[in-house]
């Protein structure tokens, strides 16, 4: 009962501070700004690396195209790339040791794919407290068609997300990473596989704020 | 009688000593630098030199009655006319500590009608200013256009003047003396401009406007200083408008914000004109449209004046939740130093009109509270140069900062002369601290008279925000006890802007950002009952 009643003057006495607080200094104050940087239609020239088999590094270029509907919501209509295939030294010792062949390895070749992009997250940041630049976060879902050196065409999901930091009205240079989990069907493979993409890309961005 | 008439006799000759030495004679040794005046009578052998180190008068011009007591003269020295040339390849070989130094030497030996004299100067002076010694190079370039020995120098010499204007500079000795006086027949167009343009505003300044406008007439059109000339004019206009502002002279300040060839500090001072003079006509919308067309360099603080008028402009458009977000702005540490009693009031006063009672009277009591050492020093009739509120209010602006900030450079320059008591050698050196020493106590003096008519400007401004809060604070006490009617509903007049889809909004947490400055907007719901809303 006794630290009940403890408890409770603890909670009263905070709250009649805040009240005071709040008689003392109403209000709150916000800077409203106009975002400086509103994205339409935006292309985008990537470069990436599918980092996660063991066996190989793959290099790849990319192109895509979206559509964003407001600050928040954007379509990445389409995205297609083309890849080369690193061998790593496990694949090198394998196939000179143990006489694996070449061809045993699933490799991707190319992909094309399509995602919806949320970006919950604008802010700004202070570079050496002498400029400010701005950028966003966002977080991609899709769908993504692969084509691998031996099992063909394999369809997958992918989440992921990125960031994006703005250069001037028309230029900004976006990094994402997506997960892609290949689904089992196609070329007679019966497990799911992972496919993991880490790019940087150029955004030119057309009929927004420019 | 006799006596008388030998008396009268000696009074004439001693007349006729002193005009012949003011006057007369073209001086055989280089005038002082500081006053500009003849150092010492011409001397009878032309390469001989009286030593114009130990001569620097204190009358006159720049300088004050602390003066050094003058040395005897050394004797003259022979130079080698190959000292010159030394110099020189000194000068350009990036070496102006060891150019000056050789030419100093170089000026102080030879007579004025020597052909390199001028040139000596120049270089001389051109030094100096490399070394961060504006104020002893413009000593030396004053000296030329005052002299003008050498045309060809002259125009450099004009030239480097001008330029040196852009910085604090001696105000007396180069705009007054030297382009204030100029004979303007010879010179070079682009320098005859400036000098109009220096003379007109000399003009302006004594209430003589006809004469300003005839320099200004000659001024070419479409050029910087005709932009600059027609600024004044508008400026003295404005101040000489007793009660009607005249409507065509916001068309014509605005015409200024939009040229380019002022500066855009000029160019933000007439956007601010326009803004005042519609507040003025009670065009609150205009004036708003003319604050927002006051062009900032990015993450530049911007000026606490224009956020403090905008913000008054805000609130007579019933745009309270935006003034207050501009008053946040001014509690910014850019401006924390800021004189603005005002705030204090608007803050109370939009307190009050959202019925907030208790924040209004605290805010009005705000003011007595920071500024009341500044209040008590007024009520007592101290030194109110002495109070620091009102000393740095006094001395942020016009000409009691220009004045601050030459005094300031002249002892960070005479700090800088220390450095060089080696290379410069006794003489010079001396020399150079003489000059130093006349220009301060002169600029100390120039200083002491402004700030003690604009600290008294500053003091009337702190009483009457002091009596408008006193006011207030009766207003809101009586609000605070008023009765509320049974049934009285709450009503919501004064509403906030909602945010547009375009904008974005960052919630202040006492972290000011510069892009935020203007964008501050405050959040706080009225609680006026319906028959105190405003």
């Amino acid at each position: 009962m006794r630290r009940l009643s403890l408890v409770l003057s603890l909670l009263v006495a905070s709250a009649a501070l805040a009240q005071v607080q709040e008689l003392e200094n109403p209000g709150v104050t916000s800077a409203i700004q106009d975002r400086p940087y509103r994205l339409l239609h935006e292309l985008d020239i990537w470069v990436g690396v599918l980092p996660l088999d063991a066996f190989y590094v793959g290099v790849y270029a990319q192109l895509s195209y979206s559509y964003h509907f407001s600050d928040r919501f954007a379509w990445q209509v389409g995205r297609g790339a083309y890849g080369l295939a690193a061998r790593t030294q496990l694949r090198g010792e394998l196939e000179r040791t143990f006489g694996v062949q070449p061809t045993a390895n699933d490799e991707v070749q190319f992909f094309v794919g399509s995602d919806v992009m949320w970006k919950p997250l604008y802010g700004k940041l202070a570079v050496l407290n002498r400029a400010v630049i701005h950028g966003e976060v966002h977080l991609l879902g899709g769908a993504t068609l692969f084509r691998f050196t031996n099992s063909g065409f394999r369809p997958g999901i992918n989440i992921g997300g990125g960031g994006r930091i703005f250069v001037n009205k028309y230029v900004s240079f976006r990094f994402d990473m997506t997960h892609n989990i290949v689904l089992p069907t196609g070329g007679g493979t019966t497990s799911f596989g992972n496919v993991m993409t880490v790019n940087l890309g150029l955004a030119l961005n057309f009929g927004g704020t420019e | 009688m006799k006596t008388a008439t030998r008396l009268l006799a000696s009074c004439v000759l001693a007349a006729s000593v002193t005009a012949l030495a003011q006057g007369a004679p073209p001086p055989t040794k280089p005038a002082d630098p500081v006053t500009g005046e003849p150092a010492q009578p011409a001397p009878a052998a032309p390469a001989a030199s009286d030593g114009g180190v130990a001569a620097i008068a204190p009358t006159a011009g720049t300088g004050t009655g602390a003066a050094p007591v003058a040395a005897p003269a050394p004797a003259p020295k022979k130079i080698d006319p190959k000292l010159f040339d030394d110099a020189l390849n000194d000068y350009f070989a990036g070496r102006p500590k060891d150019a000056a130094p050789k030419l100093f030497d170089y000026t102080e030996n030879v007579p004025s009608t020597d052909e390199n004299y001028a040139w000596a100067q120049f270089f001389l002076a051109r030094s100096l200013i490399e070394l961060k010694l504006n104020h002893a190079g413009a000593v030396y370039l004053a000296r030329i256009a005052r002299e003008r020995t050498n045309p060809a120098v002259l125009t450099k010499a004009l030239e480097e003047l001008q330029l040196l204007t852009d910085r604090p500079h001696d105000e007396v000795m180069i705009d007054e003396q030297v382009f204030g006086a100029l004979d303007l027949g010879f010179l070079p167009e682009e320098i005859a401009g400036y000098a109009h343009y220096q003379q007109g505003l000399v003009d302006l300044r004594v209430g003589n406007e006809r004469w300003a406008t005839t320099h200004f007439a000659k001024l070419p059109e479409g050029g910087a200083e005709a932009s600059r000339a027609k600024y004044a004019m508008l400026v003295t206009r404005l101040k000489q408008a007793k009660k009607d502002l005249p409507k065509e002279m916001i068309d014509q300040f605005f015409e200024l914000a939009k040229d380019p060839k002022l500066t855009q500090d000029a160019r933000n001072d007439a956007m601010l004109a326009v803004a005042r003079l519609r507040y003025e006509l009670s065009d609150f919308n205009g004036a708003l449209d003319a604050y927002n067309l006051v062009k900032l360099p990015a993450l530049d603080p911007g000026r606490a004046a224009l956020y403090l008028e905008e913000a008054w402009t805000r609130y007579q458009l019933g745009q309270v939740h935006a003034a207050m977000g501009l008053l946040t702005t001014l509690d910014a540490p850019s401006f924390r130093e800021e004189f603005l009693p005002d705030k204090f009031l608007l803050k109370a006063l939009i307190y009050r009109d959202l019925c907030h009672y208790l924040p209004a009277k605290r805010s009005a009591k705000e003011l007595t509270r920071r500024y009341s050492e500044s209040l008590d020093a007024v009520r007592e009739r101290d030194d109110l140069t002495r109070d620091p509120r009102l000393l740095r209010a006094a001395s942020a602006r016009g000409s009691t900062r220009r004045a601050r900030v030459f005094l300031e450079s002249l002892e960070l320059e005479g700090e800088q002369l220390g450095r060089y008591a080696g290379t410069f050698g006794e003489r010079m050196f001396g020399y150079m601290t003489r000059v130093y020493d006349l220009s301060r106590a002169e600029a100390v003096r120039i200083y002491q008279q402004r700030l003690t008519d604009s600290v008294r400007v500053e003091a009337d401004k702190l009483l009457r925000a002091a009596e408008q809060v006193r006011l207030m604070e009766y207003e809101v006490g009586l609000k605070l006890y008023e009765r509320v009617k049974k049934g009285s509903k709450l009503v919501a007049l004064l509403e906030e802007e909602p945010l547009k889809t375009n904008q974005v909004s960052f919630k202040f947490a006492d972290e000011y950002w510069n892009d935020e400055l203007r964008t501050y907007r405050f959040s706080l719901k009225s609680r006026c009952i319906e028959e105190t809303a405003r």
